[in-house]
């Protein structure tokens, strides 16, 4: 038995024996039996995962288990990587929700049984060798996604709301999905991957081009790619926070995991214009979705809207690897994609850690506004020091989780730009530098937005009651931020420990030999000039600030010392209110961006009775709404609405009326039958 | 019994259904329709017989005697019963097609069914069962009158023959196509209609208790 059979069966059967368990034990262990359950379905997860990725496959068949099309496993290093990647996610969600469940009432059988098949589930679908088995999975995914979703709606209306949007999205992507994977089906001889790879080299461009298409769209709405990410600050905040965490960490990635495997795999690379229109998506994603992120004041949307940011950047990072693939610089586009891949293992490291900070401070507070926070640090300090290290990773500063991967992004697309004379050369030249841009612009954006999130929310006074009584949260939830926390730290000062493999998956996606990214300690890449070591980058700059801060002891040390009261302009001491809140931060961004982001303002004053030239109150709401959302849903939702009354119309109520449809349609058919005959 | 015979008795009750079918639309008394419905079962029990003579089944004649009770016997004496309970109203009074454009109706509805069951009728083999395909049509009229009652008809007990009118139709095609359904399917089908004619009974007696009328347009309120 190989590594891989072990580790997937042993998911599989980890998974379902906790939610079986879940049914019958007493509701004081459940939390526990759950919680430790979903932890070994992770840990044999990533076992499978690392077993795939390193060399080793597992092809199973079984075709009784579903009529019609049966079940077929294979998992190869593409999918292992995801696999291995929602483990580790699992593993530190699980053990963070044995605590965070019982403090929250969610200890009732539902939520404990969905919870390892949602991971079981999500575990299943890159492994999946068969569109049938394939279609399955997602939509499990989805469904189990979806009760863990609408979870707390007795205690929140938002909740169900969140929930109705989550169910019409996810559904919209799945019949995208569908749609696209029947009409690649329908030119192959079955519906197994080997025949669609198959077929695929035959497909006529105009049908391969639908397929791609129609699959991207369902794709890219799992992964809240922009326009259709509108269910994705809704549905991930409402979540609990440790389903949040694998929502946002994981349940995201099967769209960039299909996204390859239709596009390079299956359909073996496609046309130009396919790639530049997947970088396009993701350079706007990165760059609204880290505009919303920033604009935003509820500290677990933030972090939903980031995800669209981030999820973005690996769009950016697959385009840009089909782009080079196309044009023929296949070794470019194995870095480029190594960096898309490598950023999804990132960001779910990140990802995770922040969005369990997160049900931290709410455990803690009951809160989660951020002007509502604030002076975190005295309450909760290992929370404030797990959400500042998942702070510094998100952003692509060094030596931060993210700059790895956006760096060796930066690096493939700097390096992008075509020999003259190369096909789609004129394409690629207009496209690289922009996303370039992007890509700098959104990660700019993304150290404003975490410095907020981090700063208004966790130092400075608290800003309210709730905040100011802060507890720390039970080891349990401890434990689970630490995992993440940990490997936060190890991706940032040791890549090297995975992206060999990386490399080696990548190359294999794209059917290059050799790895695209090598090196033990310092990261160097295959056909560009380019290597970086986070781990001496790290090291010269501890030593940098160790040099500056004992300088300035040195200086500091000859002049003499006063302590005194903070100069507060003679108004008494400074109160909570004077702070910086989250919404005052983000106004100068807000006025920078104002034509994207078009916020709305209302300013009411109400005049004194006895005279206008008296205020007696002024009212000020300033509100920063979706602006996709604003122009391309609401028109559909109205339109929508209005066929449903021109519906109404039809059905009176009339009885006879109901029974002439039938006759009516009865006639017309057989005098259509009668005629075309 | 000879061919011409055969094909004479066969055409007679055929021309029973049809010649009912349209009464049924012609007649407001619902006690008159109740009787020509009546007549409508005894002309199917014939239709079955002439063909179990035919074909010198006695399964067949059996099927026979049973449509005859059943259609002619017991769904009449349930409809009776319904309307004696009924009270006042015992006419439709304010069907919405008129009698007149009713029967114009019927007419064109007899061409549709004719041009519709053509390539039935062509797949006939020209010999032994030919004069039984090229009744179809009759029984494939009788459906689409029947169904034309229930959807221009007000009263309940009107639109409860209007379904039995189908249901005859129906069944006439059926015998007219196979030559006799098995005994055990025309059993089913047979309880099938009892029961639905039973519960219908029973909601007609529901509805005048609680609306003091038969009239399927009262039921408009009732939405939402």
């Amino acid at each position: 038995m190989s590594l891989v059979a072990v580790g997937l069966g042993g998911a599989l059967a980890a998974g379902v024996l906790t939610a079986l368990a879940a049914v019958v034990v007493p509701r004081r262990v459940r939390s526990a039996v759950a919680g430790t359950g979903t932890v070994v379905t992770g840990g044999a997860g990533v076992m499978a995962g690392v077993g795939a990725m390193t060399g080793s496959s597992l092809s199973v068949a079984l075709p009784g288990l579903l009529p019609l099309s049966g079940v077929s496993l294979t998992l190869d290093a593409l999918g292992g990587l995801f696999v291995a990647v929602t483990g580790g996610v699992a593993v530190a969600a699980g053990v963070y929700g044995i605590s965070y469940t019982r403090s929250h009432g969610l200890d009732a059988r539902g939520v404990q049984v969905v919870f390892p098949l949602f991971v079981v589930a999500m575990l299943l679908v890159p492994a999946a060798a068969s569109v049938g088995t394939f279609l399955v999975c997602w939509e499990l995914m989805a469904l189990f996604s979806l009760l863990l979703v609408v979870a707390e709606h007795r205690h929140r209306p938002e909740v169900a709301q969140a929930g109705r949007w989550y169910a019409v999205m996810t559904h919209l992507g799945f019949v995208a999905v569908l749609i696209g994977l029947l009409v690649f089906v329908a030119h192959a001889a079955d519906d197994s991957f080997p025949a669609l790879r198959e077929a695929g080299r035959h497909l006529s461009p105009g049908a391969a081009g639908l397929v791609f298409v129609v699959t991207l769209a369902g794709f890219a709405s799992k992964a809240g790619i922009l326009p259709l990410h509108a269910w994705l600050p809704r549905a991930h905040p409402e979540a609990p926070s440790h389903v949040s965490a694998l929502m946002s960490a994981a349940m995201v990635n099967p769209g960039v995991y299909g996204l390859v495997r239709v596009g390079f795999d299956l359909l073996g690379g496609g046309t130009l214009w396919w790639w530049l229109l997947v970088l396009a998506l993701g350079a706007v994603s990165a760059v609204y979705g880290i505009l919303q992120a920033a604009m935003s004041t509820d500290l677990k949307r933030l972090l939903g809207q980031s995800t669209t940011e981030n999820m973005g950047l690996v769009l950016v990072g697959v385009g840009a690897a089909g782009v080079f693939a196309t044009s023929g610089n296949r070794v470019l586009a194995g870095v480029a994609l190594a960096a898309a891949l490598l950023h999804v293992i990132n960001h779910a490291a990140f990802k995770t850690l922040l969005f369990l900070a997160a049900g931290s401070v709410l455990h803690g507070t009951g809160a989660r506004d951020l002007d509502a926070l604030g002076g975190l640090r005295a309450g909760m300090p290992q929370t404030t020091a797990a959400f500042g290290l998942g702070a510094l990773a998100a952003s692509a500063l060094p030596p931060g989780t993210a700059f790895v991967s956006e760096w060796l992004l930066l690096q493939a697309l700097i390096h992008g730009l075509p020999a003259p004379g190369a096909t789609g050369g004129t394409a690629a030249a207009i496209a690289m530098p922009l996303a370039v841009a992007a890509v700098a612009l959104t990660a700019g954006l993304a150290v404003a937005t975490f410095v907020k999130a981090f700063g208004v929310g966790f130092l400075a006074k608290p800003r309210s009651a709730a905040a100011g009584n802060a507890h720390e949260s039970p080891p349990a939830m401890l434990v689970g931020m630490g995992l993440a926390g940990v490997a936060c730290v190890v991706l940032a000062l040791l890549p090297t420990l995975v992206l060999p493999a990386v490399g080696t998956v990548s190359g294999v996606a794209l059917g290059v030999g050799d790895p695209a990214v090598s090196g033990a300690v310092t990261v160097r890449l295959a056909g560009v000039a380019g290597a970086l070591s986070p781990l001496m980058l790290t090291l010269a700059l501890l030593a940098a600030v160790v040099l500056v801060v004992g300088a300035v002891r040195v200086v500091a040390a000859r002049r003499a010392r006063r302590a005194a009261r903070l100069w507060d302009c003679g108004g008494g001491p400074m109160s909570a209110r004077m702070e910086y809140t989250a919404t005052s931060f983000a106004e100068p961004l807000q006025r920078v961006f104002d034509d994207v982001v078009r916020p709305e303002q209302d300013v009411d004053v109400t005049h004194h009775e006895e005279s206008r030239y008296l205020v007696q109150a002024v009212e000020y709401r300033r509100k920063v709404p979706d602006r996709v959302e604003r122009r391309l849903y609401e028109p559909v939702l109205a339109a929508v609405a209005a066929w449903g009354r021109a519906g109404r119309r039809l059905a009176t109520g009339s009885v006879h009326r109901y029974l002439g449809y039938g006759f009516y349609t009865l006639c017309a058919v057989l005098i259509l039958v009668a005629v075309t005959r | 019994m000879n061919e011409t015979l055969f094909v004479q008795l066969l055409d007679l009750a055929c021309g029973g259904l049809l010649l009912t079918a349209v009464l049924v639309l012609w007649r407001r008394e619902l006690v008159v329709i109740i009787h020509v419905f009546a007549v409508q079962g005894a002309a199917l029990a014939a239709l079955v017989g002439v063909l179990a003579v035919h074909e010198d089944s006695i399964e067949l004649g059996a099927v026979a005697a049973g449509v005859l009770v059943l259609r002619a016997g017991v769904l009449p004496y349930l409809l009776r019963r319904a309307l004696a309970s009924a009270g006042e109203a015992r006419r439709e009074t304010r069907p919405l097609v008129n009698v007149a454009a009713s029967l114009l109706t019927a007419a064109v509805l007899t061409l549709l069914a004719y041009a519709v069951s053509r390539p039935l009728v062509e797949l006939a083999p020209s010999g032994l069962m030919s004069p039984a395909t090229q009744a179809i049509p009759i029984g494939l009229t009788v459906v689409l009158i029947g169904f034309f009652v229930l959807v221009t008809r007000r009263r309940a007990l009107s639109q409860l023959v209007g379904f039995l009118l189908m249901d005859n139709g129906i069944t006439a095609v059926g015998f007219l196509t196979t030559s006799g359904v098995g005994l055990i399917v025309e059993l089913g089908v047979s309880l099938d209609v009892l029961l639905a004619v039973l519960v219908l009974q029973i909601l007609t007696a529901r509805m005048r208790e609680t609306f003091g009328d038969t009239d399927l347009d009262e039921l408009r309120e009732l939405r939402d």
